[in-house]
C-alpha cells in the first residue's frame, strides 16, 4: 500500500478525530471529583475477600453506596491502567502481596493510611506485615487482609506406612531442620516408593528465603542476591533433587499428582490447604499440619488500598477497617482461607475449632505461633524480577538436569543484569 | 485502493458532451480510473470547489462508513505502536515518572542471555510447525478438492479447529501431555512403552507446542490452498492425462507451480502467526509458579519472545524494556518475511 500525501492527510485527521472523541468520552464520564463522595467503587479478586463480609459492609455502611467489582484476570496490569486517571480508579481496592513491593515507589498514588487512622489500629495487627507496606519514610499505602503463615503439609497414613512419627506435634519436633525433613522424605520415598517429599526444588527454595531476614537487594538498593544468605538458601534447595525425593512438577499435574499420592508432603503458606482439599477432596482426613522445617516462613498475604483519587479517603480507610476487623477476618478465614492479619482473630472460634480435612486437627496451633514470628525482610521493590532467575534455573536443574554449579552461576549472571535494569546499585 | 492519483484538473462539472450523457460512457479522463462508474449528474453548486478537495467531499458516505475502522485503528493500533517506539527509549514501571535512558534498554537487550534464548526458542517452534503445518495442509486440500461428497462437511471440518478457542486447545493439550497423568503416556504404558516427560524435556516442551500450532493451523491453510487449486482450470489436467501424466507428475509439474502465489501468501501469514506465539506457552506454563509466572515451563524451553516481553512488560513492569523486547523482535521478523519472499519469489524468476 502507498501513502500519497493525501491518504497520509486523511489518516491524520482522523487519528485527531478519534483523539478528540476519546477525550470527550473521558470528559462525560468524568466523576464528580469532590472529596466526600457518597459513591465508592472498590476492586479486588475472585477469593480476595470474603464475598459474604463484602456484601454485609454494603448494608452496615448504608449512608455510602459501595459498588464493588470482582476484576479478573490480570489485577496488578488492570490496577495500573485504572490508577492512571481519576476516572477509571477505584475508590478502594486490593493490591497482591506479591505486587505491594513493586507500588512503593509509587507511594504517592495512594492515601498515606496513616493519615486516616491506621497508625491507631497498628498495634492490633502483625507488625511485620504492616512493614511490608510501608515506605521507607514510612507512608502506609495498604492496610492488610491476609498473611500466608508457612507450614508443612503431610499423608499422616504415608508416614505411618514409612515408620515416621504422624502426631502433628512430634513431626513438627522430629523434622525440625531441613535436613531432618529430607532424610524423612528418603525414608519415605524408599517404603512407599510412588511417593515424593517435594512438589519442586522452587518451592523450597522461596521458603528458605523466607526465613531469613534479607533478601535479594537491600536497604541501600544493593544487589545481595549472590551472597552467603541465597547461596545456602540456594544448595540447601538442591539437595531433595540430588536425593531422588523432587518430584520435579512444574506444570499443571500438580493437581492429580496431590490426589494420587504422588506427593506425602507440601511446603505451603495457610492458604495452601484450600488449594489442596479442592484438588484432592479424596484424601480429606488423611492429611496433617506441621511446622515448617527451620524456622516460619511467609509466602503472599495480599492488601487494601486507598489511591489518592480516591473520592472520599476518611469514609473508605472506615469500611477497609471494618472489613478487616479481627471478627470480620475470621469470618474470611472460614469463607475463603484468608488467614487473619490480626492476633486477636487466633482465639476466636472459627479459627480455634478442628478442621475436618486434616482429621480434626486445630490447625491453629501451627499457622498461629508461626504468623507472629515470621521475621521482617525488606523486600525491594524489584525483588520479584530480580529473583525469578533463580527458579527457572532452578527448574533447569530438574528439566534438564543442568549442573548446578552451573546453573547458580547462570542465575547470579541474570539477576545481577535484571538487577542493572531495574536501577539497582 | 480504487481511487487513482489526481493528475491536472478536474472537470469542473457537468457539461453537455458526449462524456455526460446518461448512457454513453465517459471519455478517457486521468481524474477518473477505467471503468468508475461515478454519477454524471451532479449539482452544478458542487462544481465550483477546487477538484482534489470537491472529489473527497463527494465521496462523504463512503468515508464515513469507512471510518470506524480508521478512528478504531488509529486508537488501537497506531497510537499504541507509535508510543511504543517512544517507550523503547525510557525507563518506566507504568505510573511512576518516565526517565529517558537513549539506547540503554537495546544495549541491555543485546547482552541478554535470556532474550536470545527466547528468539531460538520461537525459531525452533515456529520451524517445527510451520513445515508440517504447510504440507499437511498441501495434501489435506488435494484430498477434499478431489472428493466428490460431503465437500462442504470436510471444508467445515478443517476451519473448526482455527476457530476453537486457543486456551481451551492449550488446555486440553497439557492434560493429553502431561508427564504422569497425560493420554499419551497412559497409551505408551499400556502398550509397554517407557514414557516420555513431554512437558519437562527441552525439545518435548518445543514439539508439543509446534504440535499445538499445527493442530490449529493446519485446516486454516488447507482452505486456503483449496480456494487456490479450485483455481486452476481443469483443462489443463485433462491435457497432462491425456498427455499421459501420472497424479505425482500433475501434482509436481501443474498444481505446485499454479499454486505458488497462494503457497507464498500462506508461508508469510504462517511466519507472522507462527513467530508471535504467546498463548500456547502462556496457558501451558503460565502458571507453574507463583513466584516466577510466565517464564516458559521447565529450563524456560517454551519461552517465546513474546512471551518474554509479557514478562518483561506486566510481570516485572519494565515497559520500556519490553517495548525494546518487541521492536527487536519486529526487525527480525520483517528480515525473516523478507527472506521467504525472496526464497520463494526466486524460482519464479528462474527460466
Amino acid at each position: 500500500m502507498d501513502l500519497s500525501r493525501r491518504r497520509f492527510l486523511q489518516a491524520a485527521v482522523l487519528t485527531a478525530a478519534a483523539a478528540g472523541a476519546t477525550a470527550a468520552c473521558g470528559g462525560g464520564s468524568a466523576s464528580s471529583g469532590s472529596k466526600d463522595s457518597k459513591n465508592l467503587t472498590f476492586w479486588y479478586w475472585a477469593g480476595g475477600l470474603s464475598d459474604k463480609v463484602v456484601a454485609d459492609a454494603k448494608t452496615h455502611f448504608s449512608d455510602i453506596t459501595l459498588k464493588t467489582s470482582v476484576v479478573g484476570g490480570d489485577f496488578k496490569t488492570k490496577l495500573l491502567t485504572g490508577l492512571r486517571a481519576a476516572q477509571t480508579a477505584p475508590d478502594i481496592t486490593g493490591i497482591k502481596g506479591e505486587d505491594i513491593a513493586s507500588f512503593l515507589p509509587n507511594a504517592n498514588r495512594f492515601v498515606d493510611l496513616n493519615t486516616v487512622g491506621a497508625k491507631k489500629l497498628a498495634p492490633d495487627y502483625l507488625a511485620w506485615k504492616l512493614k511490608q507496606a510501608t515506605t521507607q519514610d514510612g507512608k502506609l499505602i495498604g492496610f492488610p487482609i491476609d498473611i500466608g503463615p508457612c507450614a508443612t503439609f503431610y499423608r499422616e497414613d504415608l508416614f505411618a506406612k514409612a515408620g515416621l512419627p504422624t502426631d502433628p506435634t512430634q513431626v513438627s519436633a522430629q523434622l525440625a531442620t531441613w535436613d531432618d525433613y529430607f532424610k524423612a522424605g528418603v525414608e519415605l520415598h524408599k517404603a512407599v516408593p510412588k511417593t515424593y517429599l517435594i512438589n519442586n526444588i522452587g518451592s523450597v527454595f522461596s521458603m528458605i528465603v523466607g526465613q531469613g531476614t534479607r533478601r535479594f537487594i537491600d536497604e541501600d538498593n544493593k544487589f545481595i542476591g549472590d551472597q552467603d544468605h541465597i547461596r545456602t538458601a540456594w544448595t540447601t534447595a538442591v539437595k531433595p533433587y540430588s536425593l531422588g525425593i523432587d518430584a520435579k512438577i512444574n506444570d499443571n499435574t500438580w493437581n492429580a499428582a496431590i490426589g494420587n499420592g504422588t506427593l506425602g508432603t507440601e511446603i505451603g503458606a495457610a492458604w495452601h490447604a484450600l488449594d489442596i482439599s479442592n484438588a484432592a477432596p479424596g484424601t480429606k482426613g488423611k492429611w496433617r499440619v506441621a511446622s515448617l522445617p527451620g524456622g516460619p516462613s511467609n509466602l503472599g498475604g495480599s492488601f487494601l488500598a486507598i489511591p489518592a483519587t480516591s473520592g472520599n479517603p476518611e469514609e473508605a480507610f472506615k469500611i477497609i477497617s471494618w472489613i478487616l476487623s479481627p471478627e470480620n477476618q475470621a469470618r474470611g478465614f472460614t469463607d475463603a482461607a484468608l488467614f487473619p492479619t490480626a492476633p486477636a482473630a487466633y482465639k476466636l472460634p472459627a479459627l480455634t475449632g478442628g478442621d475436618a480435612f486434616f482429621g480434626g486437627q486445630k490447625t491453629i496451633e501451627i499457622f498461629g505461633p508461626a504468623a507472629q514470628k515470621i521475621p521482617a525482610a525488606y523486600e525491594a521493590p524489584a525483588d520479584a524480577a530480580v529473583s525469578a532467575p533463580y527458579y527457572s534455573e532452578l527448574t533447569s536443574i530438574e528439566a534438564k538436569g543442568k549442573d548446578p554449579d552451573e546453573a547458580w552461576k547462570d542465575a547470579v549472571g541474570q539477576a545481577k543484569q535484571i538487577a542493572q535494569r531495574q536501577g539497582v546499585k | 485502493m480504487s481511487s487513482s492519483p489526481v493528475a491536472g484538473p478536474a472537470p469542473t462539472g457537468p457539461t453537455s458532451g458526449p462524456d455526460t450523457g446518461p448512457l454513453g460512457q465517459p471519455a478517457p479522463d486521468p481524474s477518473r480510473g477505467p471503468g468508475r462508474r461515478a454519477p454524471r449528474i451532479r449539482p452544478v453548486s458542487a462544481a465550483a470547489r477546487p477538484g482534489p478537495r470537491r472529489r473527497v467531499l463527494r465521496h462523504w458516505p463512503q468515508y464515513l462508513a469507512i471510518s470506524p475502522y480508521y478512528l478504531i485503528f488509529s486508537v488501537f493500533m497506531l497510537f499504541p505502536v507509535l508510543y511504543t517506539v517512544y517507550l523503547a527509549f525510557q525507563k518506566w514501571d507504568g505510573i511512576g515518572e518516565m526517565q529517558f535512558v537513549g539506547l540503554q534498554q537495546f544495549r541491555f537487550l543485546w547482552d541478554d542471555p535470556v532474550f536470545w534464548m527466547s528468539i531460538r526458542n520461537t525459531l525452533v517452534i515456529w520451524v517445527l510447525s510451520t513445515v508440517p503445518m504447510l504440507f499437511m495442509a498441501l495434501v489435506l486440500a488435494v484430498l477434499v478438492n478431489s472428493t466428490k461428497r460431503f465437500t462442504a462437511f470436510y471444508r467445515v471440518c478443517l476451519f473448526i479447529p482455527s476457530i476453537t478457542s486457543l486456551v481451551a486447545i492449550a488446555i486440553f493439550f497439557g492434560a493429553v501431555f502431561s508427564n504422569n497423568f497425560g493420554l499419551i503416556n497412559a497409551i505408551l504404558r499400556g502398550l509397554h512403552l517407557s514414557a516420555v516427560p513431554w512437558m519437562s524435556n527441552e525439545w518435548t516442551i518445543k514439539l508439543v507446542i509446534a504440535a499445538l500450532m499445527t493442530w490449529q493451523w493446519t485446516g486454516y491453510n488447507a482452505i486456503i490452498y483449496l480456494a487456490g487449486l479450485q483455481a486452476i482450470p481443469s483443462e489443463l489436467y485433462e491435457a497432462a492425462r491425456m498427455d499421459g501424466a501420472g497424479p505425482v507428475r500433475i501434482f509436481f509439474s501443474i498444481t505446485i507451480p499454479l499454486l505458488r502465489p497462494i503457497i507464498l501468501f500462506s508461508v508469510v501469514i504462517s511466519t507472522v502467526t507462527g513467530l508471535q506465539s504467546f498463548t500456547e506457552p502462556q496457558v501451558l506454563f503460565g502458571s507453574d509458579a507463583s513466584t516466577n509466572p510466565n517464564s516458559g515451563g521447565p529450563g524456560q524451553a517454551g519461552l517465546t519472545t513474546l512471551l518474554y516481553f509479557y514478562h518483561q512488560a506486566f510481570d516485572n513492569n519494565d515497559f520500556g524494556y519490553g517495548a525494546a523486547i518487541v521492536w527487536a523482535f519486529f526487525l527480525l521478523i520483517l528480515l525473516i518475511v523478507a527472506l521467504n519472499w525472496w526464497l520463494v519469489q526466486r524460482k519464479e524468476r528462474r527460466p
